[in-house]
């Protein structure tokens, strides 16, 4: 119910602190002492080979799972929070379109009784077309292409006005035009204030997106800065 | 012909009971359906319907033939078992389906044996099946008291169910626990299920919730048009269960939900969208040349 807050409220600060973190799945533990914080206007990778924790991790910072020792500082209220599951995770043989879907992002302001507005629908609208899907409007999820649903659900998190939004493995079963406009968008969301945490495989991608990585080993993080694809003639590391 | 047919739904009070009872019934209980299947969890309403059985059993030896009684009882047996299931699920972590399984026949066989011991078999078929004869008002008030609450409590919780059902996380990460949505959501149903068994029976009370749901999916890929057509083939099946009811001397129950089931199956045929005839149709386009236009 809350009206949302403006953009202005977004300063360079530090939205999430990871304070010696430890997770466990069940009597395994996952991760050690982790630490980090996550600037406003930063997209950190978040890197790893399967198994490493960073799903874990992605759930730690979304409060699923109650850390062992250390903590997770959060500024962002919930409402300005979001998390994009794989696109496995979700249902998507639900009948609803892809506005029904975009305009899902509402709920953290609107509740269950608000009503979504003209002003709703036109930032709706404004979301769609940013990302490129005003011709899908009213296609219902089940028929859309990998890329086209992905979009659909950014579009949610952009409707959100999300200020921290974790994303799991964004580009997988995407097609290149999505991959595009995916890396526009989060890229002009960074710009204006939010912090994005990424789980990503895909070395380019990685250079080509993130300020920083968060890499997972062996349940340990090593923070390091990618060496952009503009910045330097061929990508210091190589990534598995 | 027609005055014959339809006559006896005003002619006389119980069926005009039933009447109100079938269609009130039918303006809930096919969109809990609709959810059902949308949540993959068609099976547990039927699971449901049969673990409320001991409940309605022992409100019916304590009371005798009294509707709030064995609805109470209902209620509370169905409740009972969802939760021992939930909690059964999460302690052992076994699947929640196999522990409802589990649960709803050791609540089928006690019910039964329950409403042995005292009643008669005439009591028994009743219990299970429904009897129109048997709505008088105050089962009449219970059941549209029933409808309006799950009707209202419906609209408060249906955003919160719609994208509960399409992404789950999406709602933690807004500090909602899903269980607790789940949780309301079984409850409805099953405040639904102990409403519908006086006309239907309990064993019958599921078929209204998920034949007309499950038809409807034939016919609409969008959530307003599920919800819309299930209603509408709810009212439909209950007005003409009723009327078969009556005029070939039937229980209430199985007719409206071969009625119902009437419908579903001529769906599975005829419908719109995944039945026989539109895979087939589908299927003999690729045939044509494909420079059959030029």
């Amino acid at each position: 119910m809350a009206p949302l807050q403006t953009r202005s409220m977004a300063k360079p600060d530090t939205l999430l602190t990871l304070e010696s973190l430890s997770l466990a799945q069940g009597n395994r533990m996952v991760l050690e002492n982790i630490d980090g914080h996550f600037e406003a206007g930063t997209i950190t990778a978040l890197v790893g080979a399967n198994g490493a924790g960073k799903s874990t991790l992605v759930q730690g910072i979304m409060g699923e799972l109650r850390p062992v020792s250390g903590r997770v500082r959060c500024e962002v209220p919930n409402a300005r929070r979001a998390w994009l599951p794989q696109q496995l995770a979700l249902d998507l043989t639900f009948p609803m379109s892809v506005e029904e879907l975009v305009m899902s992002g509402c709920w953290p302001t609107h509740g269950s009784f608000k009503r979504y507005g003209p002003p709703e629908y036109r930032r709706g609208q404004a979301v769609m077309q940013r990302l490129g899907l005003q011709a899908f409007e009213h296609r219902p999820l089940g028929e859309l292409s990998g890329g086209q649903r992905q979009r659909a659900l950014l579009g949610r998190t952009l409707m959100q006005e999300a200020q921290l939004l974790l994303l799991d493995e964004p580009f997988a079963n995407v097609d290149a035009a999505t991959v595009e406009v995916l890396i526009d968008v989060l890229r002009t969301m960074a710009a204006e204030g939010a912090a994005i945490i990424i789980v990503l495989h895909d070395h380019d991608q990685m250079t080509r997106l993130a300020d920083r990585t968060l890499r997972l080993e062996r349940g340990h993080g090593t923070w390091s800065t990618p060496s952009r694809a503009g910045d330097a003639s061929s990508p210091a590391e190589t990534l598995t | 012909m027609i005055d014959w047919l339809f006559s006896p739904l005003l002619d006389f009070g119980f069926m005009r009971r039933a009447l109100v009872a079938g269609l009130a019934l039918s303006l809930v209980a096919p969109p809990l359906g609709v959810f059902l299947t949308l949540r993959g969890m068609s099976l547990v309403g039927d699971a449901m319907a049969h673990a409320v059985l001991p409940g309605v059993a022992v409100g019916f030896l304590l009371a005798g033939f009294s509707l709030p009684a064995m609805s109470f009882g209902g209620l509370l047996a169905g409740l009972l078992v969802a939760g021992l299931a939930g909690s059964v699920s999460r302690l052992t972590g076994h699947r929640e389906d196999s522990a409802i399984a589990s649960f709803y026949l050791i609540s089928l066989a006690a019910g039964v044996m329950l409403i042995s011991m005292r009643g008669s078999s005439v009591d028994l078929t009743h219990v299970l099946f429904g009897s129109i004869l048997a709505v008088n008002g105050t089962a009449l008030w219970l059941i549209v008291s029933v409808s309006s609450l799950t009707l209202i409590v419906l609209a408060a919780i249906f955003r919160i169910l719609v994208v509960e059902c399409l992404d789950p996380l999406f709602l933690r990460g807004q500090g909602i626990r899903g269980s607790a949505v789940h949780g309301l959501f079984l409850g409805l149903m099953v405040l639904n299920l102990t409403a519908g068994f006086q006309t239907l029976g309990t064993l019958m009370a599921v078929g209204l919730m998920m034949l007309p749901a499950t038809a409807a999916r034939f016919w609409s890929k969008r959530l307003e048009g599920l919800m819309g057509l299930a209603i509408a083939i709810g009212m439909v099946s209950s007005v003409g269960g009723l009327l078969l009811s009556y005029h070939a001397g039937l229980p209430s129950g199985p007719c409206i939900i071969l009625f119902a089931g009437v419908v579903y199956l001529l769906s599975a045929l005829f419908g719109r969208y995944h039945s026989v005839f539109a895979r087939w149709r589908r299927r003999v386009q690729p045939m044509l040349p494909p420079d059959a236009h030029g």
